[in-house]
């Protein structure tokens, strides 16, 4: 056996790792990152008239729905809060799951032609969709708010202070960890069973009605809670609502469940996706 | 001594053949399982001692036993047939696709320009997207905004680069393309056919930058390139791929040599045994034609400088009869070069032969064909064998930095002189 006396930087195998990237590498891509959000932010408004307008405008507009055929027509329980508060919050958080989820879901599909051509990591990619949303919702977040300083001037409506506050964040982070622990999953079964797409966009929607967006978790009944209770997503939008505007039901064992799910979601799906990247360009 | 940049060894890519159905997964489940449950090798792909393959039949192999040792700054030309394997070995080395066996091992920060405008986006501007394609070239920030005045300069468009590429002419677009690319800086640069795009002059900018990055930086290149010219001019060694296997390494113009003589699609020689089975009349049969290319050395190719020596014999079956051959030369696209008469001989009953050489540089390079006319008394035509051979010449050219087609059907060298016929000499008060 000769001995190797050269120092290989870099070494391409049949075999894919769980993990093979370097953080100095993922580093190093930093601003492609940066520059892909900015893309995808600019590429959703480009050409329109009220261009990020719309970001508000969306939501805005299912609220009015929302009010009209599930509190008005439908007289679904909002608990104590204001319906328009209560959809809004909903509507803000479930938009951005649900539009990181179907975006990162597609990253195999939609970039076959860069994939197929130039060498980066392909984590980038579903990364860089995320940034985009979050971006979105943090303007939505700001049209939310406004609604909430509305609310608490113009009724008695008492905002949740102190250390619960805190658990906003979390709520957020929770959102966007699970939505690209799903995204990452269903990328890698797009991209090689078509028919899964099909299954990603009927299954948000469906996912939807067992997340109480709609409802609070309070008022669904004894015996189907526990359908409600069995999506990991339920604690993340009580914890949502409870967070700042102080109603939600919430026990520890089903936060932890939540956490759990999540942290083993977003680890899998992420091995997972890396393992798989490289391979994948041979069947899209 | 260099040291070795790339080091490929026992590369193998297989790829599977026809529709992903239902079948596949259930022969994912079946390959998943034998790999990492039962710890075998891949059931779908077998190497044995004698380094033969075995794939299945619905599967196709894309590369066979590569091995290959790339030193620091050596450009490397690689060429083949299409579907030889060429782009498949750019896209191992790139890291897009991942061997089915065999290991690749390198130093140094690959770029690999595999297609010119990888990451536009039609939407986004000329500035956005030197950004956008420069990122992910792999270039950062600082150095993107260090050389985008050098860029648009390099691409021409400085007046568009605030529209959507969208917008832009075809031609702008690939110029601004290539000039992103042009200006990454890494240690070894992996380029495929990117000359297939653009204008003669854009080749040209591409060949030159090209020329520059290997020659003047001595950064190492990895270069696909169906120009046999441009390989020769550009590259020290060449790889020849036939088929996924590698057919040759060496010497860039011993391999393109080689390859040239391979791939030649020639009719040299016609012959038959007896007059019966021959073509022909009553009056006359051929007895063969050939054409003989008057070779420096057996494995050199035939190229514009070659002279061919034609040689047509036929029975002549008429007792006394004054009879001339012509020799018509085509091109590929059917247009007569010329027609060329024998002076008219008496010749008696059996066989008559002819021989005529067309010297070298004299044809330009492409495809040829020569039809063969037997006349009597100067008038008659008696037989006209058509396309009865059929030859290619390859390009040759010397001190010439130009890689674009030569135009005409001929490149005869005649005399052709430039001199200085006056000197304009600077007069005082104009």
């Amino acid at each position: 056996m000769p001995i190797a006396t050269q120092e290989w930087e870099w070494e391409i195998g049949s075999k894919t790792s769980v993990w093979n990237h370097s953080l100095n590498e993922l580093w190093s891509y930093r601003h492609l990152l940066v520059g892909l959000i900015r893309r995808n932010f600019i590429l959703n408004y480009q050409q329109t008239v009220l261009g990020p307008i719309w970001i508000l405008f969306q939501p805005v507009l299912t609220l009015v729905t929302f009010v009209v055929v599930f509190h008005k027509i439908a007289g679904i329980s909002t608990g104590t809060l204001p319906p328009v508060l209560f959809y809004a919050a909903g509507i803000v958080l479930w938009n951005f799951l649900s539009d990181s989820f179907t975006g990162t879901a597609s990253t195999f599909k939609e970039n076959v032609q860069v994939f197929s051509k130039v060498y980066f990591p392909r984590i980038i990619m579903p990364i860089s969709v995320i940034g985009t949303q979050l971006l979105r919702f943090a303007m939505q977040l700001l049209m939310f708010l406004a609604i909430v300083l509305y609310y608490s001037i113009t009724t008695d409506l008492q905002l949740q202070t102190g250390l619960w506050l805190l658990a906003f964040p979390v709520a957020i982070l929770l959102t966007a960890a699970i939505s690209l622990g799903m995204g990452l999953l269903f990328s890698i079964l797009t991209a090689k069973y078509r028919d899964m797409s099909n299954l990603v966009a009927l299954g948000i929607r469906l996912l939807m009605f067992v997340t109480p967006v709609i409802y609070p978790l309070a008022a669904v009944p004894e015996n189907m809670r526990w359908l409600v209770e069995l999506n990991p997503i339920t604690p993340v939008f009580e914890l949502f609502r409870l967070s700042i505007l102080g109603e939600g039901t919430l026990t520890p064992v089903h936060f932890i469940y939540s956490l759990f799910f999540t942290v083993v979601l977003l680890t899998g799906s992420m091995l997972l996706f890396n393992k798989q990247g490289d391979k994948l360009i041979d069947v899209v | 001594m260099s040291e070795t940049v790339i080091e490929i060894e026992n590369l193998y890519k297989m790829y599977r053949l026809g529709v992903i159905g239902t079948g596949s997964f259930k022969q994912d489940l079946q390959r998943w399982w034998t790999a990492n449950v039962l710890r075998k090798e891949d059931p779908f792909f077998q190497v044995n001692h004698e380094c033969q393959h075995k794939a299945l039949p619905d599967t196709i192999m894309a590369l066979q036993d590569i091995n290959l040792e790339v030193k620091h700054g050596e450009a490397i030309g690689i060429i083949g047939k299409n579907g030889s394997g060429k782009s498949t070995l750019l896209k191992i080395i790139s890291r897009i696709v991942r061997p089915t066996h065999g290991v690749v091992r390198g130093k140094g920060k690959v770029s690999s320009l595999l297609e010119v405008g990888t990451g536009f986006h039609q939407e986004l501007t000329g500035r956005e997207n030197i950004y956008i394609s420069g990122y992910i070239l792999g270039m950062s920030k600082p150095e993107i905004k260090r050389k985008f005045d050098e860029i648009v300069a390099f691409s021409g468009v400085e007046q568009f680069i605030d529209t959507p590429v969208k917008r832009y002419s075809s031609g702008m677009y690939v110029r601004l393309a290539f000039a992103v690319a042009a200006h990454l800086e890494p240690d070894i640069l992996i380029v495929d056919e990117v000359l297939a795009v653009g204008d003669a002059d854009f080749q040209k900018k591409c060949l030159g930058k090209m020329r520059e990055v290997s020659q003047a930086e001595g950064r190492t290149i990895l270069f696909v390139s169906h120009s046999m010219q441009a390989i020769k001019n550009l590259c020290d060694k060449a790889v020849w791929l036939n088929q996924g296997k590698m057919q040759a390494f060496g010497p860039s113009t011993t391999v393109v040599n080689k390859y040239l003589t391979s791939t030649q699609d020639a009719h040299l020689l016609q012959v038959w045994q007896t007059p019966d089975e021959a073509p022909g009349n009553d009056l006359v049969r051929m007895r063969s034609v050939e054409l003989e290319p008057q070779l420096a050395t057996p494995d050199a190719p035939l190229d514009i400088r070659t002279p061919l020596t034609v040689r047509v014999q036929f029975w002549n079956m008429q007792e006394e009869a004054v009879l001339s051959i012509g020799l018509h030369l085509f091109t590929a696209g059917g247009e007569c070069i010329f027609d060329l008469p024998s002076p008219a001989v008496t010749c008696a009953k059996g066989l008559v032969e002819g021989e005529c050489t067309i010297p070298g540089n004299f044809l330009n390079d492409g495809s040829y064909y020569i039809s063969v006319i037997i006349v009597r008394d100067t008038s008659i035509s008696l037989y006209y064998h058509e396309e009865c051979l059929r030859f290619e010449l390859e390009d040759y050219r010397e001190n010439i930095q130009w890689y674009g087609k030569w135009w005409g059907a001929v490149r005869p060298q005649f005399p052709i002189q430039l001199r200085q016929a006056e000197i304009m000499i600077p007069q005082e008060g104009i």
